[in-house]
């Protein structure tokens, strides 16, 4: 049996949930894209977007709050409401990251020896796959999945720091390129967290299905 | 550890904390209706145990069956044990009336008696053989129930004159008065306004400091908000018994669940 006016509120929730991971994928993809392909236009259309990431966020923190006050959840509704706040703002956090990449573009303007460049693409690309996979697990409600799409954060993790280490001993060599080495360590950082951030939304999603308070960072 | 594991740890309180505990309670009314299906709990001392379910699923049987109010109705077949102080507050040689004053009930609608609020106190600690002061003993009860400051100045008022809530609070201050070790609470608030609901849940955690509280109530925030320990009820039967932090968020049972999230019942 069901409780009809939960579930639609929760349905309306999940419209936007899935709406603002899909717009926080999309930003990771064209900030990618923009840097690859060194579209300044596209880096203008990544940032405008996350000023609607912004409101989606708002939006679903506002719903639910809403929820809470007007229907008090216990159990699983509670745990899905609380992991839902948490989801939003772990994807609001990663489309930010977005758009930190797409600001570099201009910095690596017609500079194809910065090779590292590539790692950071691969990063991002990784991180895209984590939003896609962190939102399908929600769609589907599946803490398998969940637990599954963290693991790709190992990948990511392990190419930070091969980068790192690579870019610091390009920076000895090369000091008078401080400034782009520099960004590309911040970057590197950002994705990173990106990763981190999508960790911690599937440990978000295992607490809303399973009640557990799960490691996914082990 | 797994979440079971930490409840079954929680709920295997040691004896010496335990108020009141039953074995395969059954309560069977004169038309052969089981209400109540042989269900065993431990209620912790000193802390406040709510009993939620649906209409009907027993749950103000099962209070009443603590005290053996249940002998006041006619018909009615009580089986198995409810222990208190480790003897079985049915066997022969119990009186009832003694298990009703150390197991005392608050009902759901106020019922002082058609006297002053001050011979509401004392004329039932008198007739239990209060031989002390009954001044002091009026103040004191009326302070536990936090209704002396409303009523020190008109204690030779009728108590039908009082608030709902007041009243409440009086029958409450009455039920202290015996020094029960035990108080039962059959939905104390559903008929009170939200203002007089609140002053009786405060009242619940100060009065758990002394003494052990089972409440039997439909409004599931209240058990949340209120209660230490949770025993969820269904057709008769004990579905999930686990402290209420843990029930609410992550109940065992998919009955629980469906119920405490409005699904059913």
């Amino acid at each position: 049996m069901q409780n009809p006016g939960f579930d639609i509120d929760i349905a309306e929730l999940d419209e936007l949930m899935l709406l603002l991971a899909s717009k926080a994928e999309e930003a990771v993809q064209k900030a990618s894209h923009a840097l690859k392909t060194q579209d300044i236009d596209l880096c203008g259309a990544v940032k405008t977007n996350d000023s609607i990431i912004d409101r989606l966020q708002l939006s679903i923190d506002d719903k639910v709050i809403e929820i809470i006050a007007t229907r008090q959840p216990v159990a699983s509704d509670l745990r899905k409401l609380l992991s839902v706040m948490k989801l939003a703002s772990d994807f609001e956090r990663a489309a930010d990251y977005a758009v930190h990449l797409a600001k570099a573009t201009k910095l690596f303007l017609n500079e194809p020896q910065w090779r590292q460049l590539e790692k950071i693409m691969q990063m991002a690309d990784m991180g895209a796959a984590m939003i896609h996979g962190t939102a399908q697990a929600y769609k589907i409600r599946s803490s398998a999945l969940a637990r599954q799409t963290a693991q790709l954060d190992d990948q990511i993790d392990h190419i930070h720091k091969s980068l790192l280490q690579e870019t610091l001993l390009f920076l000895r060599q090369y000091p008078e390129e401080a400034e782009r080495a520099t960004r590309i360590i911040i970057l590197s950082g950002h994705l990173e967290r990106l990763g981190d951030h999508m960790t911690n939304a599937c440990e978000a999603i295992v607490f809303m299905v399973e009640g557990i308070h799960a490691d996914l960072n082990e | 550890m797994p979440s079971h594991d930490i409840l079954h740890m929680e709920l295997n309180f040691p004896s010496d904390h335990i108020a009141l505990s039953t074995k395969n309670l059954e309560v069977i009314y004169a038309d052969g209706a089981r209400a109540v299906k042989g269900i065993s709990l431990s209620i912790p001392k000193k802390a406040t145990t709510a009993i939620i379910g649906p209409s009907g699923c027993g749950k103000s049987t099962a209070l009443r069956a603590f005290n053996r109010m249940n002998e006041l109705i006619p018909g009615t077949v009580t089986k198995g044990e409810v222990l208190f102080h480790s003897r079985n507050i049915y066997a022969p040689s119990i009186d009832p009336v003694t298990v009703r004053t150390n197991i005392g009930m608050v009902f759901q609608k106020p019922n002082p008696f058609p006297k002053s609020i001050y011979e509401n106190i004392a004329w039932a600690a008198r007739i239990h053989g209060h031989k002390g002061n009954c001044d002091e003993l009026v103040e004191s009860c009326l302070r536990k129930a936090a209704l002396w400051d409303e009523v020190k100045d008109k204690l030779r008022r009728s108590a039908m004159s009082l608030s709902g809530g007041q009243q409440q609070r009086l029958c409450i201050a009455r039920t202290l008065a015996l020094t029960p070790e035990v108080i039962l609470m059959d939905e104390p608030t559903s008929a009170l306004d939200p203002l007089s609901t609140a002053s009786i849940e405060e009242l619940t955690s100060e009065l758990k400091k002394d003494y052990t509280i089972i409440i039997v109530t439909h409004n599931l925030q209240q058990a949340g908000r209120i209660s230490d320990m949770t025993a969820f009820m269904l057709l008769g039967d004990l579905i999930e018994y686990a402290p209420t932090k843990k029930l609410f968020v992550n109940p065992e049972d998919e009955r629980t669940e469906r119920y405490i999230t409005g699904r059913f019942g």
